[in-house]
């Protein structure tokens, strides 16, 4: 718990009283009981480090907020859960889809990157082309924050 | 020259409670209570916890002997506008406000009300039921004595002619009048936290989305209803109804960060009040933590489950729904014991919203000079040693206007008791 | 009014005619929009995931462009726009924060000064446009239209900062509005789209736009209006997926909120734009198209 406790977005853990008002609303624990973001607490609280940060649980968070708003104690849910996620990446638990935007990135400076199709209608509509300025900021960036290692196949 | 002379600002069972201890003592009570009838909070309720005892049947022989005390004069529908002087010599300016009805001939028959056309939502039934332009409170009210609601009165007259006593007199002015006294006692209660400002739950859209209040007046044989439990939509009985604790209190969101600590005794009395009306109805309560400290309270809670089966289920939801054909209510809630999310469908909810200083003790405290906490209730000068004692000497505080200490009314009952005592001590010279 | 022009990697690659709308309404407001070519990607929700010093980095060097460009951004996404808004949020306010994030950007030679604000395409419309100027641009009122109103989570989630900036729902309400348009309560609007959880767990956030739509649906919208690029297409695309998946069909057209203002505005869409609605809007629109 010390660990998720200790960073900026983690510290919210520590006020838990465990009242179940951010699973109640949750729009994912609704539909799998996977997903449960005051369970999620419980483990982080009783220091289940493995299973915390083995599973999908923190990653099926979407981050909309709903808990965050309403925890009476302003602990801060949906804020916890990044804190949880970037504990989970540098155990190498890390889906294929963020991976793959980190990576993107890394290589573009954006996660989503349009197709050629894409930039052709651009072009032919008058708009500025996208392009990679600043691509060299974002990898100095990321270079010095150590995120470049946490990206795989990197 | 020890000024036996004392002024109790607020009417409810806390204020009642210190003017009769004084009043028996020899001290003359200045009882000042800002709506027409004393009674204050415990005159809306049906029953208390945990005896079960009719409130009014207990309160209402206090408020006659209040009435009748000769050593008692009651400034009904007046407020403290101004203070000067110090313990044994201060000086209140109470504005007297015009009933427009003379009280030493109104005898409160309530012809006039019966023929008055204007009908109006009623503040003691929280705008559930209605009144007339001219009214008495309630049914128990004393001063015995009507008054003009002059806002919403059309003048037409009628009541000044059935009037037999020609008590009706729409031209009365306020007027302020100066009352010297040794000491003064707060007494002014709590309102409740506006629970509209939590949209989620839908209060004030959802008709069947109510407030603890509002069901003690619909359990309460004088409300509305007659003591008939119907749902606001469509009067139908309802079938399940769901307790939902901890509305605006223990929440970081609004700055009632603290337990109103009587929340969870009243829903359960309530809860165990609608099973013996009416045993096939499922009643739950969502909670957080179920407080019931105190003598006999866990052992109520314990039969309401047992014997009552009343449902407790361990959870704080966020959000309510309606079906906008049934106006029936749906919660989603996880039950932290289980570890599962269900939802559940309701004919009634009830909201049981934090208690927050009464609407007005802001402005009464400046008048006073005294300070109030960060919650806005009146500080004692030391909770330990001086705990009815205000910042301000000779002037002292009981009931929920000191906060939620336990609060309930045996607790009120004991802080009248207790300012009445350090009023006298401090007039008698040895404090 | 001039703004920086953040346009966040959504538009650009999927919802052209998003950005295409925004640059021919907005000059007709009052509205000059400059470019933010050298900006990166804000450090949307996955980033964050990973790491969050990168998050405070890469949003403050986009923040740093906005202020040596000397205008307040605006967005689009409702991510991009959370994303620099809460960082912004947190610089201001943390000393110590802002210090961490300088230390990283002096690698770039960038410094963040806490100068600019950060509003989205709806702050610029009702707050700084204002709703009058909105009503009296539409020269063809939408009358009628019923519509299904998604402000999007990042909108108005977290309460704490957005209420600080005063805002609700009311906003998107009344800009609706103005259109002629009506703006249909429904249950659930506060709910989200489900897009986050799209390639991460695709049965998970289809089940969630679902719930969504339903909500739609009972309250017998004729559109969807969105404001998130996220957001529309979970709700336009989504809801073939939701159709292939679980059989069950919707026909709701979706609408980004400012086409709908441009159409009340006068402006018709052309083909192109038309058919990168996935569910055809042609027969409710028809005539201003």
């Amino acid at each position: 718990m010390g660990d998720v406790a200790g960073t900026p977005r983690g510290n919210g853990i520590l006020v838990c009283i465990q009242c179940g008002r951010c699973s109640s609303g949750c729009p994912v624990a609704r539909l799998t009981s996977e997903h449960n973001p005051r369970r999620l607490m419980e483990m982080v609280i009783l220091g289940l480090r493995k299973e915390v940060l083995s599973t999908q649980l923190p990653w099926y968070c979407l981050s909309c907020f709903t808990c965050l708003d309403r925890c009476p104690q302003g602990g801060d849910v949906g804020d916890v859960m990044f804190a949880i996620r970037n504990q989970a990446v540098r155990q190498g638990n890390i889906p294929a889809g963020v991976a793959a935007q980190a990576k993107a990135l890394y290589e573009t400076t954006r996660v989503i990157n349009p197709i050629r199709s894409a930039l052709d209608k651009r072009a032919s509509l008058g708009l500025w082309p996208i392009g990679t300025e600043g691509l060299d900021d974002v990898q100095k960036i990321l270079k010095r924050t150590g995120m470049d290692k946490l990206i795989p196949s990197h | 020259m020890v000024n036996r002379a004392v002024m109790v600002v607020g009417g409810g069972i806390a204020g009642i409670q210190a003017s009769l201890d004084l009043a028996n003592r020899g001290y003359k009570v200045y009882l000042v209570e800002r709506s027409p009838s004393i009674g204050g909070r415990m005159a809306q309720l049906d029953k208390t916890f945990p005896t079960m005892d009719c409130s009014m049947c207990i309160l209402a022989p206090k408020m006659i002997d209040c009435s009748h005390h000769h050593n008692v004069q009651m400034l009904s529908y007046s407020e403290v506008k101004a203070v000067k002087g110090t313990t044994g010599d201060f000086v209140v300016t109470v504005l007297r406000k015009p009933r427009y009805v003379d009280i030493t001939k109104c005898t409160g028959c309530g012809i006039c009300a019966e023929h008055c056309p204007v009908e109006v939502p009623n503040e003691f039934d929280e705008q559930l039921g209605t009144r007339k332009a001219i009214y008495m409170p309630f049914p128990q009210g004393v001063p015995r004595a009507m008054t003009v609601d002059k806002n919403n009165c059309i003048e037409c007259g009628l009541c000044i002619k059935m009037c037999q006593a020609g008590a009706v007199d729409l031209k009365q002015q306020p007027q302020e009048e100066d009352y010297n006294v040794g000491a003064i006692i707060v007494a002014t209660g709590f309102d409740i936290f506006d629970a509209s400002q939590i949209p989620t739950y839908g209060y004030g859209r959802y008709r069947n989305v109510i407030t603890s209040l509002e069901l003690e007046r619909l359990l309460c044989a004088s409300g509305p209803t007659g003591g008939h439990l119907i749902r606001p939509s469509d009067g139908k009985i309802p079938r399940t109804i769901a307790f939902i604790q901890c509305v605006g209190s223990r929440d970081r969101r609004f700055g009632t960060t603290y337990c109103s600590s009587i929340c969870c005794k009243y829903s359960v009395k309530d809860a165990v009040l609608i099973k013996e009306h009416e045993p096939n109805t499922t009643v739950s309560i969502f909670y957080i933590d179920m407080r019931a400290f105190g003598r006999g309270f866990q052992e109520f809670v314990n039969r309401a489950k047992s014997e009552y089966g009343v449902r407790f289920v361990r959870s704080s939801p966020g959000e309510i729904l309606e079906d906008p054909a049934s106006k029936n209510l749906r919660i989603w809630y996880e039950d932290t014991v289980a570890g599962r999310i269900e939802n559940a469908e309701l004919d009634l909810v009830v909201l049981c919203p934090a208690l927050i200083p009464s609407k007005g003790s802001h402005e009464l405290a400046k008048v006073l000079g005294a300070e109030v906490d960060q919650y806005g209730f009146f500080k004692a000068a030391d909770l330990i040693t001086s705990p009815v004692d205000t910042t301000v000497q000779g002037i002292f505080v009981c009931g929920y206007a000191l906060g939620p200490k336990t609060g309930d009314i045996p607790d009120s009952i004991m802080q009248g008791s207790a300012t009445a005592a350090r009023v006298a001590e401090v007039l008698e010279g040895s404090a | 009014m001039k703004y920086a022009f953040f346009l966040g990697c959504l538009i650009p690659a999927r919802e052209l005619s998003y950005e295409v709308s925004v640059r021919k309404a907005l000059p007709e407001l009052g509205v000059e929009l400059v470019d933010m070519k050298a900006a990166n990607c804000c450090a949307p929700f996955s980033i964050q995931s990973v790491d969050y010093n990168s998050w405070l980095a890469l949003a403050a060097r986009d923040l740093c462009i906005a202020e040596e460009m000397g205008l307040d951004i605006m967005t689009l996404c409702n991510d991009c726009y959370e994303s620099l808004l809460m960082v912004n949020n947190l610089l201001k306010k943390n000393p110590e924060l802002k210090d961490k994030a300088n230390q990283i950007l002096s690698e770039v030679g960038k410094e963040y000064k806490g100068k600019v604000e950060v509003k989205n395409l709806v702050d610029v419309l009702y707050g700084d446009v204002g709703i009058d100027k909105v009503k009296n641009a539409i020269k063809e009122p939408i009358n009628g239209l019923r519509v299904g109103a998604q402000p999007g989570c990042h909108l108005t989630k977290p309460k704490r900062i957005h209420f600080e900036l005063l805002r609700g729902f009311k906003e998107l309400d009344e800009l609706i509005q103005a259109t002629g348009a009506e703006s249909v309560p429904y249950e659930r609007k506060e709910m989200c789209c489900g897009g986050p959880l799209r390639d991460i767990n695709d049965d998970l956030s289809r089940s969630i736009s679902r719930e969504k739509l339903r909500a739609l649906k009972d309250s017998e919208v004729q559109a969807i209006a969105t404001v998130c690029p996220f957001c529309f297409l979970q709700l336009d695309l989504g809801q073939l997926e939701v159709k292939r998946h679980f059989n069950e069909e919707f026909n709701l057209p979706v609408v980004h909120f400012i086409e709908l203002l441009r159409m009340g505005m006068g402006m018709k869409l052309e083909d192109w734009e038309i058919k990168s609605h996935r569910i055809p809007i042609t027969d409710l629109f028809k005539g201003r198209l």
